[in-house]
């Protein structure tokens, strides 16, 4: 009997164990988990991991432009079912005027190779008619072509393309802004002469066939013929055009972050050359970051009026800025990658106010496989969530939605983890003698439609799920009930 | 090669010398630097054929383009950790390739201004491993050249390339 005793305690806990791996683990034909959100329609992207989508309003169209990653070690580049060829990895146009039938209507293949390094990641959209000098009846897509360049398609047509312009020879692109009322575009370039991967080409692209360069900016230590240290690279700028007069630049992904505040027109006037104090002047001020944390998304929000501080004689309304980190290794191999909202009221002082974060416990996420944290937010303005709701995509805990309108205390009101699909690619960390792997969600990317929809799409292949707001979450945005 | 455990409870390694050329003994040190994004690593001190030498050695996992490798000499400045020595160096001459088993890489070397103003020489390494980073720093006042052969042969020993996988590993 004292013999049987451990070996059954054992047996039983081995089981548990084994339950609640089976568990944390998503399995095919398991239904999506979801508070206060609902799916209302998929594509599967034809399988292509996936990364910035943006949907534009195209006539009595809603047409969405989803850049892809490159290809995976399995799959160098997936057959579009459409021409039956092996494509790389590009970009998906998908028209999604009826968000329960998405139609895809062509894949536009970009630069040949594996993850980071091929695809076409990043997509912006402006139309013709906006753009100072743009031909009316165009629309122009810009977007990344791997590392290499940045291109210009007129998508009037979205079906059928067509090339326009290319910036090329650079060691690497992504994250990019291009304000569509002066054409003005922040592209996230590597300058082959630069010291950093990533640094920033101011261009004037108001006539999108000719391109004028303006200027190459990063931080000082990063422009060529520097010594020394050499700054965190930047993830992505966002602009507030001409009338707020400022530029957000996120650096780092997920260590050694920092917000920069720029004066824009110091920026796109001031001296050009990069010297160090060339680079200093159009420079407000910066927000270090803890080194464990980066800045992939700079998102202001200016000039919001707090309800906690109404009765105040002064500070009733704040300039916010929310900052999101990225994830970046599978399983929680680093320091925690969240969500942070910083008070640049005073500009010179930013102070950073309240973070969030999905609870693992609430799921177990660093056992699901994958990465768990967060990775990007929505980048639209648009009266429907701004300044109200914030949705971050956080990979195998999918996306999260958060009532911002009190930024000193952010708020999660709804979640959707979609389901795994046979499409779904692992995610493997090493182990001693070789790799473990698992299959979980990766939700990358997440932006909305001025309708109100919120598009997600998975970095491991499962491809776009469009969602809407349900129950309580409806009201914190001002949308009618369902 | 030789392991010995000193008084103190730290390693010393002692490389078997190649011929004309005097030993290297490599003594483990406690890492000197402040906590930064990267987890700490692991610092030595050479005795012997490059005495007064002090190498730093971590991984850095995730930080590296996954399919190029180290492809250039800015990712070393960018990454081999001279700036946690000093925040003032600069290179002297264009890097070289190097290899640490099977993880190819570049290494180069530095002109360092340290705090106390006294110039040292350093030397960087950096080597990938699919999308994760393996670094190596080193400073002293003695010749880069003896330096970098040093360090070289004492991160090929079975011991070092044991931790070094383990450290890439995240364990």
């Amino acid at each position: 009997m004292f013999r049987w005793v451990p070996l059954a305690i054992g047996l039983a806990v081995s089981a548990c164990s084994i339950a609640a791996q089976a568990q944390q683990e998503q399995t095919i034909g398991a239904p999506p988990e979801a508070s206060n959100m609902k799916l209302v329609g998929v594509s599967d992207l034809q399988a292509r991991s996936a990364y910035q989508p943006t949907i534009h309003h195209q006539g009595d169209r809603w047409i969405a432009y989803i850049g892809h990653h490159g290809g995976t070690d399995d799959v160098p580049a997936p057959v579009n079912p459409m021409t039956g060829q092996a494509e790389p990895n590009g970009t998906s146009i998908v028209d999604v005027t009826d968000p329960a039938k998405p139609k895809y209507l062509r894949h536009l293949p970009g630069q040949e190779g594996k993850y980071e390094s091929g695809g076409a990641q990043m997509v912006r959209v402006c139309d013709g008619k906006s753009l100072p000098k743009g031909d009316s009846n165009a629309v122009y897509m810009l977007r990344t072509f791997g590392g290499q360049a940045h291109e210009i398609w007129n998508v009037s047509d979205p079906a059928s393309p067509v090339l326009i312009t290319r910036i090329d020879g650079l060691k690497d692109t992504h994250k990019s802004w291009w304000e569509c009322d002066t054409g003005i575009a922040f592209l996230v370039s590597g300058a082959p002469d630069w010291r950093t991967r990533r640094m920033t080409q101011v261009y004037d692209l108001s006539d999108p066939a000719h391109p004028q360069k303006i200027r190459d900016f990063g931080l000082p230590g990063q422009e060529p013929g520097s010594t020394g240290p050499v700054p965190t690279e930047l993830h992505g700028p966002i602009s507030t055009g001409p009338n707020g007069n400022r530029v957000f630049f996120g650096y780092g992904t997920n260590k050694g972050g920092i917000l920069q505040i720029v004066d824009r027109d110091k920026l796109l006037n001031g001296p050009k050359e990069p010297t160090p104090d060339n680079l200093r002047f159009p420079e407000i001020s910066r927000l270090p970051m803890s080194a464990f944390n980066g800045a992939h998304t700079t998102f202001p929000m200016l000039d919001m009026p707090v309800a906690e501080f109404a009765e105040d004689k002064d500070g009733k309304t704040r300039d916010i800025v929310m900052i999101v980190d990225e994830a970046i290794l599978n399983e929680c191999g680093e320091a925690r990658q969240m969500v942070w909202f910083a008070d640049v009221t005073t500009e010179t002082r930013p102070m950073m106010i309240s973070s969030y974060t999905v609870p693992e416990a609430s799921g177990q996420f660093c056992q699901r496989g994958g990465r768990f944290g967060s990775h990007s937010a929505n980048e639209s303005m648009a009266p429907v969530y701004y300044k109200k709701m914030a949705f971050i995509a956080f990979f195998n805990a999918g996306v999260r939605a958060l009532d911002i309108r009190d930024p000193y205390h952010p708020k999660e009101v709804g979640y959707f983890i979609p389901s795994i699909t046979s499409a779904t690619d692992k995610r493997c960390i090493p182990i001693e003698g070789g790799q473990r792997c698992k299959v979980a969600i990766q939700t990358n990317n997440v932006e909305t439609d001025d309708r109100g929809y919120v598009y997600i799409v998975d970095r491991a292949n499962t491809g776009l799920h469009i969602l809407e707001l349900t129950g309580s979450a409806r009201a914190v945005a001002g949308l009618p009930k369902t | 090669m030789v392991i010995a455990l000193g008084v103190s409870g730290v390693a010393t390694y002692q490389l078997a010398p190649a011929p004309a050329e005097e030993t290297a003994r490599w003594r483990e040190i406690a890492w000197p630097f402040p906590r930064d994004g990267w987890p700490s690593g692991r610092a030595f001190r050479c005795d012997g054929a490059c005495a007064g030498t002090e190498l730093y050695l971590r991984a850095k996992r995730g930080f590296c383009s996954c399919d190029r490798g180290v492809a250039d000499d800015d990712e070393v400045d960018r990454v081999a950790d001279i700036d946690l020595i000093s925040p003032r160096f600069a290179a002297v001459a264009p890097g070289e390739e190097v290899g640490i088993g099977a993880m190819r890489g570049r290494a180069r070397r530095y002109d360092l201004d340290r705090p106390d103003h006294t110039r040292h020489a350093a030397l960087g390494i950096a080597v990938s491993r699919g999308c994760d980073l393996f670094v190596a720093a080193a400073q002293g006042s003695g010749g880069t050249g003896v330096m970098q052969r040093a360090v070289l042969v004492f991160l090929q020993t079975p011991e070092m390339k044991t931790w070094v996988t383990a450290a890439l590993d995240g364990n």
